[in-house]
């Protein structure tokens, strides 16, 4: 068992926020089929301080969307590299499986925001192709914060 | 809650800080917050079939604990799969 982190900083550019959701980190099974465990997830604005309203939501999805792949990074140097697909800093999203959002916070740009799972909690992405966990943010109406992102999910496969 | 499934950090404007110990659905693996000695049934609710609590949007629907469905959908992806071979 070992562990990685995908983070928005690993590739791409990170994309500006609308009221539309956006995928800041997306986790993937391959093809060759294997199940990956998210146990933390970070997330937080890096634009100039402001006062607007944000919105994160995971959810799960069923296709990879446009983005930049990227390797998620091993936490123990010694691990050798996962075969979960990660993408970041989408440009197109993703399908999203209806009604399957599993952590939706609202907040502050200037606020951050980490969900870290007990043993047990973790969020489980199933052994089928092109299935996976995103990790979007939003700054939804009226707010008009058009700046960046950043975020991070750490899983075990 | 004897025992949280998770723990959810929020960074306030001011820097302070909103912390909630939280659950994972059984059924559908939704996060909620929720706190200590909470009845179970303001969270959600609790299944009795297998003995987990569940979010606000499962109560009332049959109970498919989450790793029982995931095992279902990796089955019918395997036979499908093996179809494709012959």
């Amino acid at each position: 068992m070992a562990r990685y982190n995908a983070g928005t900083g690993q590739g791409g550019t990170p994309q500006a926020m609308s009221t539309a959701y956006k995928t800041l980190v997306g986790l993937t099974c391959p093809s060759t089929v294997r199940r990956a465990w998210v146990y933390d997830l970070m997330a937080g604005a890096d634009g100039t301080p402001a006062d607007n309203a944000m919105a994160f939501i995971v959810d799960r999805q069923t296709t990879v969307g446009t983005g930049t792949a990227i390797t998620p990074r091993p936490l123990d140097p010694a691990d050798g590299a996962t075969t979960i697909v990660g993408t970041v800093n989408l440009t197109a999203e993703p399908t999203v499986t209806a009604d399957t959002d599993l952590l939706e916070i609202a907040g502050n740009q200037r606020a951050s925001f980490r969900w870290v799972a007990s043993p047990g909690g973790e969020l489980v992405v199933p052994a089928t192709n092109l299935n996976g966990i995103g990790l979007r943010a939003k700054s939804p109406t009226p707010s008009s914060y058009t700046g960046t992102m950043v975020g991070s999910v750490q899983f075990w496969d | 809650m004897r025992r949280a499934q998770g723990w959810l950090c929020v960074t306030n404007t001011d820097g302070s800080l909103d912390e909630a110990a939280t659950f994972t659905c059984s059924h559908c693996q939704k996060i909620v917050p929720c706190r200590a000695a909470q009845d179970p049934y303001a969270l959600g609710g609790f299944c009795r079939q297998c003995d987990r609590l569940i979010c606000s949007r499962c109560v009332g629907r049959d109970c498919v604990p989450f790793m029982k469905a995931i095992e279902a959908a990796e089955q019918a992806e395997y036979r499908r799969r093996q179809l494709e071979r012959l």
